[in-house]
């Protein structure tokens, strides 16, 4: 009996139905059979409907764009980038010096309430030495009596000259502030802002805007730095567009 | 930050100077068609990163959204095959698919390789979890995680396969078309679609046997 011609295994390994002849022929030839189980591996591992072509189109999040950007050092942005990033509806411009920005997402529980877990300052020991100078201690400063948290060091992101140190402080209300020292060449026609994000890079809170040097940025009431651990340093144009611009030269992570 | 945006001083009091202007000047007053986007990709123009951003991203997150559901590891994805399609650009043919096709390749071996990953993870588990005191042997057996990894080989061997191979068996994979489908749709005459397949599956076998059969862990 004369077995399948190697095209017509080939056809059956992508299941396709064979004329009746060979068909019948393959039923009954292990030889032919076994030639189309070897080749029906490689279908197999591909040729699932995950990876078939692009069905329904999926819109994804403002931020996803933001990540390619940062990763990429592009500058040029897509045309539906304009729309708000920021979960902030209160973000409708940026504001100078420290901001009073609400919460986003209602009243949260502030995992500092319970603090005084041995002043947490850890994060700091943990990050690039080299950006951190004078390295990071609890302060208490007097008269105001306040208490740094948490510190994190600010690693330029790429190639960037900028970098720098952030620094949670807890006055004696429990009112919290963000200390920010910047290391950045200085800016013409554009400028820096700060901002806290969720470690998906999707949702983020614009604390406001900053130059190089020390400032300090009241952090809204309620607001989980758990939530948000990214402190962001972004270059933003004067464009008048509120939301971030997806240049990102700056970054570190809280420990909270 | 070199030469992010064309920096023009101006009193801070100034209500706008629109930076957009300039780019919006020099991308002229129509958006370019589809291929035209390519070859700037290809040429490295970033502006047309942005324009295949806009157009095909919705593709790409889609399939991602398919593989995982939405969320981050749909986000990473995404996010993965544009900033790979962008830095990997001098791989990119302008002459040989379009770009929307190649992206969506890319994104196949993101979708597989975040497979991979959890696949690795989970093994990592069962090993620390089986046995603390036994060296683990490594042997993983037969099962998902071969499946993995021949996806992996195969999708990196599509990539190797030049055209029309490629785009014929890509039709049969991945559009679920037959051959007489393919040979309609691309105009290449039946008997040759029917031998290119042939010859692309015995070559993606001889990979798999080749180097699939032992992998590392
Ligand atoms: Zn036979």
């Amino acid at each position: 009996m004369q077995h399948c011609l190697p095209e017509q295994l080939a056809l059956a390994a992508l299941r396709e139905p064979l004329p009746d002849d060979d068909a019948f022929h393959l039923a009954a030839c292990d030889l032919c059979r076994a030639e189309v189980a070897s080749l029906r591996r490689a279908v197999e591992a591909v040729s699932v409907p995950e990876l078939a072509d692009p069905g329904p189109s999926v819109t994804p999040p403002p931020a996803v764009w933001g990540a390619i950007a940062a990763a990429t050092g592009v500058t040029a942005a897509p045309a539906g980038m304009t729309a708000p990033v920021a979960a902030a509806p209160s973000a409708a411009a940026p504001s100078v010096g420290p901001s009073s920005e609400e919460t986003p997402g209602g009243a949260q529980v502030l995992p500092f309430r319970t603090r005084r877990r041995g002043l947490v300052l850890v994060a700091a020991a943990a990050v690039a030495g080299a950006v951190l100078g004078a390295g990071v201690t609890a302060v208490v400063r007097s008269g105001e009596s306040t208490e740094a948290l948490t510190a994190v060091a600010l690693d330029p992101l790429d190639d960037e000259q900028a970098s720098g140190r952030a620094e949670v402080l807890v006055r004696e209300d429990g009112s919290r502030a963000l200390q920010v020292d910047l290391d950045a060449p200085a800016l013409d026609g554009e400028y820096y802002e700060l901002w806290l994000i969720e470690p998906q890079v999707v949702d983020m809170v614009p604390l406001g805007v900053l130059r190089p040097g020390s400032q300090t940025f009241e952090l809204p009431a309620g607001l989980d730095l758990g939530e948000y651990p990214l402190v962001d340093v972004s270059v933003e144009p004067l464009d008048g567009d509120p939301t971030h611009s997806g240049i990102s030269v700056a970054r570190g992570e809280l420990d909270t | 930050m070199g030469g992010l945006l064309v920096a023009r001083p101006a009193p801070t009091s100034s209500v706008v100077v629109v930076p957009d202007d300039a780019m919006a000047a020099a991308r002229g007053a129509v958006d370019p068609d589809d291929a035209e986007v390519g070859r700037r990709f290809a040429a490295g123009d970033e502006q047309a990163l942005a324009w295949a951003y806009e157009r095909w991203s919705g593709q790409v997150h889609g399939m991602a959204v398919r593989a995982f559901g939405p969320g981050p590891d749909a986000e990473d994805v995404t996010q993965q095959t544009f900033i790979a399609a962008w830095t990997g650009r001098a791989r990119f043919r302008p002459g040989e698919s379009p770009l929307p096709a190649w992206l969506v390749g890319i994104c196949r071996h993101k979708i597989a390789d975040a497979w991979g990953r959890r696949e690795r993870q989970r093994r990592e588990t069962d090993a620390a979890m089986s046995q603390a005191q036994a060296a683990p042997l490594g042997g993983s057996g037969p099962g998902i995680d071969s499946v993995v990894a021949d996806r992996v080989l195969v999708l990196d061997e599509l990539d190797r396969l030049g055209q029309p191979q490629r785009g014929i068996i890509e039709l049969a994979f991945f559009a679920d078309l037959t051959h007489a489908q393919i040979a309609e749709r691309t105009g290449i005459p039946l008997g040759t679609v029917k031998s290119h397949i042939r010859r692309t599956l015995e070559r993606l076998r001889s990979r798999l046997e080749g180097d699939g059969a032992a992998l590392p862990a």
